[in-house]
């Protein structure tokens, strides 16, 4: 299925995309706030994204530094080509510890290698311990945001899912109950396990550390209750010294949420007496990205999620109309990489406007590499599917006035030029467009239709 | 275990050997010119403005005060830790040894930070002054002790300081644990302590 289609599948609740657009175009602008209170963000992005392209182009001796580093301070290092490698290392890890019961932290490495069911499977308990990923993990589903997995779900949803799995009480979805009832839930769960697993924000090549960053405490309730500390990170988390820290988290959280830094930035450096740290360093397909010029930069994100937050396409068609783990522009960028087939829709879910790449921390110039997928999936890939579905992505979420309401002439004006990446500063008019005149209901099928005549 | 060894063996090998194959050429490093960072404010002023954005609450007060103020914001608690000398409240006493399980029921920690920084309201906290690594995040409520003169512009300064420590684990901390995972709502309490309370001393 075409992200088209799934997009249409989530546009089939009104008032539910109205809500999700709404609400993470709040998250977009209390960005902005935070951004406009940094003196020297600009540069600060700047120093992001040099210190980043600097990692690419020394990634393996910094991966050795770090593992050297980590190792003298007791760290055990480990090393996963692939999802495979990865999950079958971490089970012989619990296998080693006897481990039943694990707490995971926020992790979408652990996500895109499915480790879930591989653990399940072997009869160990995962709870994921994140509020938003222990609901989507009740629901059966996979997160719909990296930074606000459950942003798809009511509140009244989460309530029922609450009374069948926690057996809470009908509460119309009053957040201060569920929350309170799924920190006695999940405290239960901290208290019995035997080992936690957690993602990482950042590894430090010069110290051997790993920095995690949540808001819950969740990670950190994991690891200090547990004998083992699984830490999983892709090989792109690298950064070159522990100072620029002082970089990546003025950068991160603002962007994320518009906090000025998440409420617990946690460094591991050994494990506590008597406890043993693990790190599992991951390529899955990184490597390769790593080899294309044009797409390389992507490998820069630090999963901020601010590029989702300010896609008119996401926000109007949720995270599971990308059916990859990481959503959204910077989703659309990897996941060709991943898989040409199966992503091939995804580079055409974006206007090309240009507001993703605006955002983003590290400066990735994400909206002129989903041009460039779209061209390389062009020559790939024949014709029609291209027309007939890939192109309906962006006209099933934009073209209806009440789903999606436009820029007056600004916008249209974009639309039709919209392949060429030179005018999206323009394009800030989609996030404006809330109190401008609606586009007409054909207005993008109308360019699609004139853009096929012409050529 | 032979076979696993082999396997991770490999993966290193593979990893580093395609890192090399396929990164690009190399680019510099940048060197962090701080100057664009400096601004003139009043760091406390700043410091607690942002204590108060993240949810937390902030008293300067007294060295001889201290424990009146604790007393004052949390009146019925019974099970309190207190890992500083600053503060003689603590009814529990912990060591290095003790099993942080135990410390389920503590209603309240009492811990001193090693540095404050004005543009987030966060405060360092290492193991060495909690003494047990979850005590700040498995406590119902936290009080930080922090002396004014250790507040601190923004980040970059803040690793400078913190550049010498022993290094085994530290946290910055800025306001009580919180979750806006519920329809974007914002709840004060999640899975560490459910309110913050930082002595300026
Ligand atoms: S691509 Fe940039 S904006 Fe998007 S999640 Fe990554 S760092 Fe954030």
């Amino acid at each position: 299925m075409s992200h088209a289609n799934r997009a249409t599948e989530f546009n089939k609740d009104e008032s539910k995309v109205n809500w999700h657009d709404k609400a993470l175009w709040y998250v977009r602008e209390k960005r902005d706030k935070s951004a406009h209170n940094v003196q020297g963000w600009e540069y600060l992005r700047q120093l992001g994204s040099g210190i980043k392209a600097n990692v690419l182009s020394n990634l393996d001796e910094y991966l050795v530094q770090f593992e050297s580093n980590a190792k003298s301070n007791g760290v055990q290092v480990h090393w996963a080509s692939n999802a495979q490698e990865h999950n079958e290392i971490v089970s012989s890890i619990l296998d080693r510890h006897n481990a039943k019961k694990v707490v995971k932290s926020k992790s979408m490495l652990t996500e895109e290698c499915h480790l879930n069911p591989y653990l399940e499977a072997k009869g160990i308990e995962v709870v994921d311990t994140d509020l938003g990923e222990r609901i989507v993990q009740l629901a059966e589903e996979p997160p719909s945001h990296i930074v606000l997995p459950a942003i798809h779900k009511t509140k009244e949803e989460v309530d029922e899912l609450f009374q069948e799995h926690l057996g809470t009480k009908p509460s119309g979805g009053n957040p201060e109950y569920l929350v309170g009832e799924a920190r006695k839930h999940l405290r239960d769960k901290f208290m019995k396990a035997d080992a936690a697993i957690t993602g990482v924000n950042f590894a430090v090549a010069d110290t051997g550390g790993v920095v995690v960053c949540t808001n819950e405490g969740n990670a950190d309730m994991g690891v200090h209750l547990s004998k083992v500390h699984i830490a999983c990170m892709g090989i792109e988390k690298i950064i070159p010294k522990e100072k620029h820290l002082g970089v990546f988290l003025r950068l991160l959280a603002r962007s994320a949420t518009g906090q000025p830094i998440t409420t617990y930035s946690s460094h591991f450096n050994k494990a506590e007496e008597g406890k043993e740290m693990h790190i599992v360093i991951v390529d899955n397909g990184r490597t390769e990205q790593l080899s294309r010029e044009d797409f390389r930069a992507s490998l820069h994100c630090i999963r901020c999620g601010a590029c989702m937050n300010t896609c008119p396409i996401y926000r109007r068609s949720g995270g599971h109309s990308y059916d990859y783990t990481i959503p959204g522009p910077i989703g659309s960028i990897l996941s060709p990489g991943k898989d040409l087939k199966k992503h091939s829709s995804l580079p055409f879910a974006s206007t090309l406007c240009g507001s993703c790449s605006n955002v983003c921390p590290v400066k990735i110039n994400i909206h002129e590499q989903l041009y460039k997928w779209r061209q390389v999936i062009v020559q790939e890939e024949k014709q029609p599917i291209l027309k007939k579905s890939i192109m309906k992505t962006a006209g099933v979420v934009l073209s209806k006035p009440k789903l999606y309401k436009l820029a007056g002439k600004s916008a249209r004006f974009a639309l039709k030029y919209a392949p060429k990446f030179m005018i999206y500063n323009k394009l800030n008019a989609w996030g404006k467009a809330r109190d401008l005149p609606e586009v007409k209901n054909d207005n993008f099928d109308d360019w699609y239709k004139k853009r096929n005549k012409n050529g | 275990m032979i076979g696993i060894k082999k396997e991770i063996k490999m993966g290193r090998e593979a990893i580093l050997k395609s890192i090399k194959k396929n990164k690009p050429e190399l680019l510099p490093l940048p060197d962090i010119n701080e100057e664009a960072f400096d601004e003139s404010i009043d760091l406390i002023e700043t410091f607690k403005s942002n204590i108060a954005i993240v949810g937390g609450t902030v008293r300067e007060v007294d060295k001889e005060t201290i424990d009146a103020e604790i007393k004052e914001q949390y009146p019925n608690k019974t099970n309190i830790i207190s890992t500083t000398n600053k503060s003689i409240l603590g009814t529990v006493q912990v060591d290095k040894s003790t099993d942080p399980h135990n410390l389920e029921n503590i209603d309240l920690a009492i811990i001193e930070g090693d540095l404050g920084v004005s543009e987030n309201g966060a405060i360092w906290v290492t193991a060495n002054s909690s003494i047990i690594r979850v005590l700040p995040f498995i406590t119902n409520d936290l009080v930080i002790i922090l002396e004014k003169e250790k507040i601190h512009l923004h980040m970059l300064e803040a690793y400078d300081q913190i550049a010498q420590r022993d290094r085994n684990f530290g946290v910055f901390i800025s306001g009580p644990s919180k979750t806006a995972d519920i329809e974007q709502c914002l709840v004060v309490g999640a899975h560490g302590a459910m309110s913050l309370t930082v002595l300026l001393v």
